[in-house]
């Protein structure tokens, strides 16, 4: 049992001062310019709730927010189960645990602006590794025009880009299971799909809940990556929300701009308070 | 029984293989570009190997101050973070304090909150401030992902401390800053360790706040690549920065790589 002692506020207070500079005067900041017409921010009037139901009422608002849902969930149901399967591949041995990890966690380190050049030259029909092997099997060399295609492209991208932080969390989850368990596992003769699914996955959880939270809301709002591919198109098929935000900002529409980051703000916190509360629900569960 | 071991062991090896191999290939088109001249020159001919890329980093001024930029505001970063971080998170593992888990919901919200939401007022913020165009800007704005998530690593590594250490050494007398000084922060150097690694991986790459931050001065490596783009693209150059901008962490991830797997004991508030 923890104890129950308010000092604890005395060890949080420096984070709380940090994060609320940066992040809750910004906020507050936001929500208030939500409420008003501004052409310079100096002359603003008060609007009130216009620029809200101008963007909940618009069909390209809802379209964007059904694109990246779909976005989100294709990522996730991809780079989840292939971060678990990845991480249960790593060998036991050392030596290769420390290269095989070091080599897989590469893609995190390219700054992002350059994740959509490096993609598009692999995809090069001319002289793209990629692009020239897959010209062959009937990709075509047009492929912007596409939407099925930028959507896989796009997928792969971020597949490529973000699976490594699935397999780090995971692994590391994996390490925390003693060795016993397995021992015991295998005295009752258990198969190797018994052993996940009774001694690995539940030691998972936690830090799945964790992987599926980040990669989640990072992907639904992904928007450096996404625009370079194909500027969002063919059609429009790749505008995601965050991107419609970029395209506001950049237009100086300051009201507009600042109603649509608190509707996003307010999705960011639906979803923690759902994280927070699958959270409690998996440690009472483990508890019992 | 050996027959389906083998079997598992091998499809092991080959779904590791193929994942190896697609991780690697944009890096290997990334590398095998940054050795070819892609602009025509006189000492080397369009398409040709040359070097003469990576020595375009050395000679550029920009370049080189975006470097020297990067690391400092990835330092700053980091010495911001953890210090806030660690008695954060040892308050989150050990104590119970009123709204603690609402404090802990709050920060996991800003985590995910997109820099883009908060672009503007932070610019504003930070330019009456004066600290736009400085590095010192980027190191405080990326507090705002850095922070919740090093807290998060850290408390995860406070909580496989066993609880019995800080009761003894609260019976032998220590005061709790004194055990966190003396006992504790040993115990978690390797957190310590990972979380700093963190705080550089995401802050390093990001490139939101690290625009609207740096207008005309203090620009990072990542905006660097960005002035590079123009009607004439070099794009041998900036494949080849990108791979010198790879380097550092790289470095770090070796390593790092035997304390990257271990901990993450992931606990709960």
């Amino acid at each position: 049992m923890k104890e129950r002692d308010n000092t604890g506020w005395i060890f949080v207070l420096p984070a709380v001062l940090v994060l609320g500079l940066v992040g809750l005067v910004p906020l507050i900041t936001v929500v208030n310019y939500s409420f008003f017409e501004i052409f310079i921010l100096d002359a603003r009037f008060w609007i009130g709730m216009e620029w809200y139901e101008a963007i909940i009422g618009s069909g390209r608002f809802w379209a964007s927010f059904g694109r990246s849902t779909l976005f989100s969930m294709l990522i996730l149901s991809v780079q989840i189960p292939l971060g678990i399967a990845i991480a249960l591949c790593i060998p036991r041995r050392k030596m290769w645990v420390g290269i095989t990890l070091a080599v897989v966690a590469l893609p995190l380190l390219v700054p992002w602006n350059m994740i959509p050049s490096l993609w598009l030259a692999l995809l090069n029909p001319d002289s793209g590794i990629l692009g020239r092997g897959l010209g062959a099997v009937g990709w075509p060399a047009d492929w912007k025009l596409s939407i099925p295609h930028t959507w896989a492209v796009l997928v792969a991208m971020d597949v490529w880009h973000w699976t490594s932080l699935v397999v780090i969390l995971c692994y590391s989850a994996l390490t925390t299971i003693p060795a016993s368990h397995y021992q015991a596992a295998a005295i009752d003769g258990a198969g190797p799909w018994q052993v996940f699914r009774h001694i690995q996955l539940p030691q998972l959880y936690h830090v799945l809940l964790m992987a599926v939270l980040l990669r989640f809301m990072d992907s639904f709002m992904i928007y450096t990556e996404a625009f370079p591919i194909n500027a969002g198109g063919p059609d429009g098929a790749t505008m995601f929300l965050a991107v419609d935000l970029g395209e506001e900002i950049k237009a100086f529409n300051y009201g507009p701009s600042a109603a649509r980051s608190v509707i996003y703000f307010l999705i960011v916190l639906t979803v923690a308070y759902s994280f927070s509360k699958a959270q409690s629900k998996l440690s009472e569960r483990q508890a019992a | 029984m050996t027959g389906t071991t083998g079997l598992i062991r091998i499809v092991k090896a080959a779904l590791l293989l193929a994942f190896v191999v697609f991780v690697s290939l944009p890096l290997v088109q990334m590398t095998m570009i940054s050795f070819v001249a892609t602009l025509g020159h006189p000492d080397a001919e369009l398409g040709a190997f040359t070097l003469r890329n990576y020595r375009g980093i050395f000679t550029d001024p920009n370049l080189r101050s975006a470097f020297a930029n990067s690391i400092a505001y990835v330092v700053i970063n980091i010495c911001i973070t953890v210090p806030v971080a660690i008695p954060a998170a040892y308050a989150f593992s050990r104590l119970s304090f009123v709204g603690d888990k609402h404090l802990f919901l709050a920060f996991i919200a800003f985590r995910i909150t997109p820099p883009v939401v908060l672009t503007l007022p932070i610019f504003q913020l930070f330019s009456s401030l004066g600290i736009v165009n400085s590095v010192f800007g980027i190191a405080l704005a990326h507090c705002l992902f850095n922070l919740p998530i090093s807290i998060w690593i850290l408390q995860g590594f406070i909580s496989a401390v066993p609880r019995e250490m800080d009761e003894t050494a609260f019976l032998d007398g220590y005061s709790r800053r004194r055990f966190i000084w003396k006992i504790l922060l040993p115990l978690i150097a390797p957190g310590i360790a990972v979380t700093a690694f963190f705080c550089f991986m995401f802050s390093w790459v990001e490139v939101v706040f690290a625009r609207i931050l740096t207008t005309t001065n203090g620009k990072p490596i990542s905006m660097a690549l960005n002035a590079l783009f123009g009607f004439q693209t070099d794009i041998g150059l900036v494949m080849a920065v990108t791979v010198a901008s790879m380097l550092p962490g790289a470095a770090l991830l070796f390593a790092m790589r035997s304390h990257l797997s271990r901990g993450f004991k992931i606990g709960q508030v």
